[in-house]
């Protein structure tokens, strides 16, 4: 084994920590986390983004309508049913 | 009657120093070491312990005042382990030849290169030639046990040493085991008081010890202490002796345990907590009618070379399992002590050397079945194939990442805690920072939960080092060419930046190094579990600053750091709030386009509420950071080349009480105390508003 084939950790290794892996690779699924889930009315929104800027996970994102769920990486904190100004946004039980 | 219970080997520590009536404790915390002097700081907060206890702002720290408090002629204790050993290997070094006889845990955890939290001896490795005595301990009663002897063991004037436990992280540290609790009377008949005829104190005496010795009087020193230690190893045998009349229970004869040793033809040589299964091992190959015993090192140092020269005599070959790899020998630590002591022997038995178990990988009772069968085999042919063997056990990646097709700096989801605040400004600062982005991180909660989301080059540092790091970086890249270009940012916690980190940061300051610091200040050192921090606001509970009958929160108001980095007259210190998000994003930009310009350290200190450990519901993470602007306990401040500017001033501030009482951290407080908040907040308040008033501090140009 030479030491060019493994430069730094372990090639191809990918997973928690970039401690091991250096650089991630993409989103981390933290779906199954949550209890709860951020439900939008679309009708009271008035897309101001604050959930959007305030979303822990980025599990929210600007959408033509309003605010988008990518329910694969919230974790139900709350955090933007807690900040909507207009209180759009609900926590329902999965 | 001495009491039973079931408790972790840590408590089983804590229950040991307790016992031994320690009078000072010096601590920063270090998984899997942390629980011992939590478990320490409720039996003070409680009174079941009278102590000094220092919570020191890092390692190096801890290890020094455990000397001064033992050179004041006290019973001392600390603890940590890996890389906080490491950064303390400079005081541990000096604390034999001081005659200190404190007692470290060592809650044993593999020492970067490669990081991880589980155990193996590389961290004790490069302390084992220093002239410590160091035991390693099988079980969480040999942890109590264990520590109450050392001190007697060390503080006996033969010996005057210090002392070093070590108890495998996770394995014994954290795993619940039977208990017994000897009664107090009758430790502190075992264990009197310390009282050293040495101790340094100048209306008795005008001693102190030497640190320096004439050139030839250094290897005379060598071979008293080394006369000592290998003297200490009677006082260790008579101790271990001593205990076991009074409390029942020996473990061998103090330094090694040896385990159906009787006409055997090999042994397997362990240490630590990996015995209990190589046990299971043997009683099956002796079933198997396989002539194998077992020996347990557990005194390390000074080495029981007697003991195996006696034992080598008898058998035809030794396996050593070693969890520590002596890098560029090709073996084990424990393998190449036993060589060199047998090396004198005529009739030599043959060994042979397994590295197993690094990084915490469990060594299973069928691996030292097979160790057992190994050596058997060698016996058999009466020669040895492979002098070391590796057991390696394979590796199935389990990945939780869910690919995407465009490339980005950070990518959703992390494994931070539900609502975690740190988390909101490292998206934030990744975005506004763009993708020429070097972060450099020191061990934090961040580094664990966003480095593998990131789509950046993320950079460990070690604790203390990381703006040496990023001075690194930053001039690599000025001498390329591309200072400019690339932003060299930390993403520090308050532990990295207010206590361990200081240092280092004040020096890339002060060298006027073009590089970003970001504090993201959750005010205790979350990623070990709450622990006090230099930042951790008055009267704030976490684990090391206990709610009890006698403490109540952390007695201390923390660190003002910004005004400390004002102090050196670099181009632009910040606070800021994740509930101010458009004023958080200008700031980083501002930061950037400062360092950009060469013109000196950006210094961004960003408070982030943390559910987990001020114990509020996840939902309020934004709420908490507001109410702190609002009330006035996190003023927004920015200092661009000395002018002070308060960046939201609310005509009146809310009071702290709306502040606090949303938070469990502060659930305890009395009326008194929340009003020396009010106090402290107001006075804090007040003095910005003047510096504000002010316009430019007078120190810079």
């Amino acid at each position: 084994m030479s030491g060019e084939e493994y430069p730094f950790g372990i090639k191809g290794l990918v997973g928690r920590g970039g401690l091991l892996s250096g650089r991630g690779v993409g989103g981390m699924y933290v779906g199954d986390w949550k209890v709860f889930m951020p439900k939008i009315d679309y009708e009271k929104c008035t897309r101001c983004w604050l959930c959007v800027a305030y979303c822990p996970e980025a599990a929210l994102s600007k959408g033509e309508e309003g605010p988008q769920l990518d329910p694969r990486f919230c974790k139900g904190c709350g955090v933007c049913a807690n900040e909507c100004p207009v209180k759009a946004i609900e926590m329902v039980r999965e | 009657m001495p009491e039973v219970d079931v408790m972790p080997g840590n408590k089983a520590v804590a229950y040991g120093v307790k016992l031994s009536r320690v009078k000072g404790i010096a601590l920063f915390p270090i998984t899997p070491q942390t629980t011992i002097v939590e478990y320490l700081a409720d039996f003070i907060a409680n009174g079941e312990l009278d102590a000094e206890y220092i919570h020191a702002e890092g390692e190096h720290t801890a290890m020094a005042v455990a000397i001064g408090l033992s050179l004041s002629g006290v019973r001392a204790f600390t603890a940590t382990n890996s890389q906080g050993l490491a950064y303390m290997h400079e005081c541990v070094a000096q604390a034999p030849a001081y005659r200190t006889p404190l007692l470290m845990a060592i809650a044993n955890r593999t020492l970067g290169w490669f990081w991880s939290i589980q155990p193996d001896y590389s961290d004790v490795m490069p302390e084992l030639n220093l002239g410590w005595i160091i035991q390693f301990v099988e079980s969480n009663q040999e942890c109590l046990d264990t520590v109450i002897q050392l001190y007697k063991i060390a503080e006996d004037k033969r010996v005057l040493l210090p002392a070093m436990l070590c108890l495998d992280g996770f394995y014994l540290s954290y795993s619940n085991e039977r208990v017994e609790i000897p009664d107090q009377e009758d430790v502190d008949d075992f264990l009197p008081p310390y009282e050293p005829k040495h101790a340094v104190d100048p209306t008795v005496s005008d001693f102190a010890p030497a640190a320096g010795l004439p050139t030839q009087l250094h290897t005379t020193y060598r071979r008293i202490y080394e006369e000592i230690l290998h003297d200490a190893k009677q006082v260790i045998k008579e101790v271990n002796e001593e205990y076991g009349k009074r409390f029942g229970r020996t473990y061998g004869n103090g330094l090694i345990e040896e385990y159906r040793c009787e006409d055997v033809d090999a042994i397997l040589v362990t240490m630590g907590s990996m015995t209990t299964a190589a046990r299971r091992a043997i009683d099956e190959l002796q079933g198997e009618g396989h002539k194998i015993g077992l020996v347990r090192v557990k005194t390390m140092r000074p080495f029981p070379s007697e003991e195996f020269r006696r034992l080598a005599e008898e058998v035809e070959a030794i396996g050593v399992v070693d969890r520590m790899v002596l890098h560029g020998t090709g073996g084990g630590g424990l393998a190449a002590d036993l060589k060199s002591t047998l090396y004198s022997m005529e009739d030599r038995p043959l060994m042979v050397n397994f590295i197993a178990g690094m990084g915490g990988d469990d060594i299973s009772t069928m691996d030292f079945k097979k160790m057992g069968e190994r050596i058997l085999k060698a016996v058999e042919r009466g020669r040895v194939e492979r002098e070391v063997e590796y057991i390696e056990h394979p590796f199935k990646p389990v990945s939780r990442l869910v690919p995407f097709k465009e490339k980005r700096v950070i990518y959703p989801g992390s494994g931070g805690c539900t609502g975690c605040g740190a988390s909101i400004i490292i998206r934030h600062l990744l975005d506004v920072l763009g993708p020429n982005t070097v972060v450099v991180d020191p061990p934090n909660c961040a580094g664990i939960n966003y480095s593998s989301v990131v789509g950046v080059p993320w950079i460990l540092a070690n604790y203390a080092a990381t703006a040496g790091y990023q001075t690194g970086l930053y001039r690599g890249y000025k001498l390329k060419g591309k200072a400019d270009k690339i932003h060299v940012v930390s993403f520090a916690g308050d532990g990295g930046t207010v206590d361990i980190g200081l240092q280092a940061l004040s020096g890339a300051a002060e060298r006027g190094e073009s590089i970003i610091w970001i504090c993201y200040d959750n005010e205790a050192y979350m990623n070990t579990g709450i622990q006090r921090s230099g930042s951790t606001p008055l009267y704030a509970r976490t684990t090391t600053t206990p709610a009890g009958r006698f403490w109540r929160g952390k007695a201390e108001r923390p660190k003002n750091v910004p005004l400390i980095m004002a102090a050196h007259g670099i181009p632009y210190v910040a606070t800021a709030s994740i509930a101010f998000i458009p004023d958080l994003r200008r700031k980083i930009k501002r930061a950037a386009e400062i360092t950009s310009a060469g013109k000196g350290l950006a210094y961004i200190h960003i408070q982030a509420p943390c559910p987990t450990g001020w114990y509020y519901p996840p939902e309020k993470t934004v709420e908490v950071a507001r109410l702190a602007v609002l009330t006035g306990a996190w003023p927004l401040i920015e200092i661009e080349e000395g002018r002070v500017k308060l960046n939201i001033k609310p005509k009146k501030l809310k009071p702290i009480k709306e502040y606090l009482r949303l938070q469990g951290r502060f659930r305890h407080l009395t009326d008194e105390q929340i009003e020396e908040i009010q106090r402290w907040v107001q006075e804090s308040w007040e003095s910005w508003l003047k510096l504000d008033e002010m316009g430019k501090l007078p120190w810079y140009r």
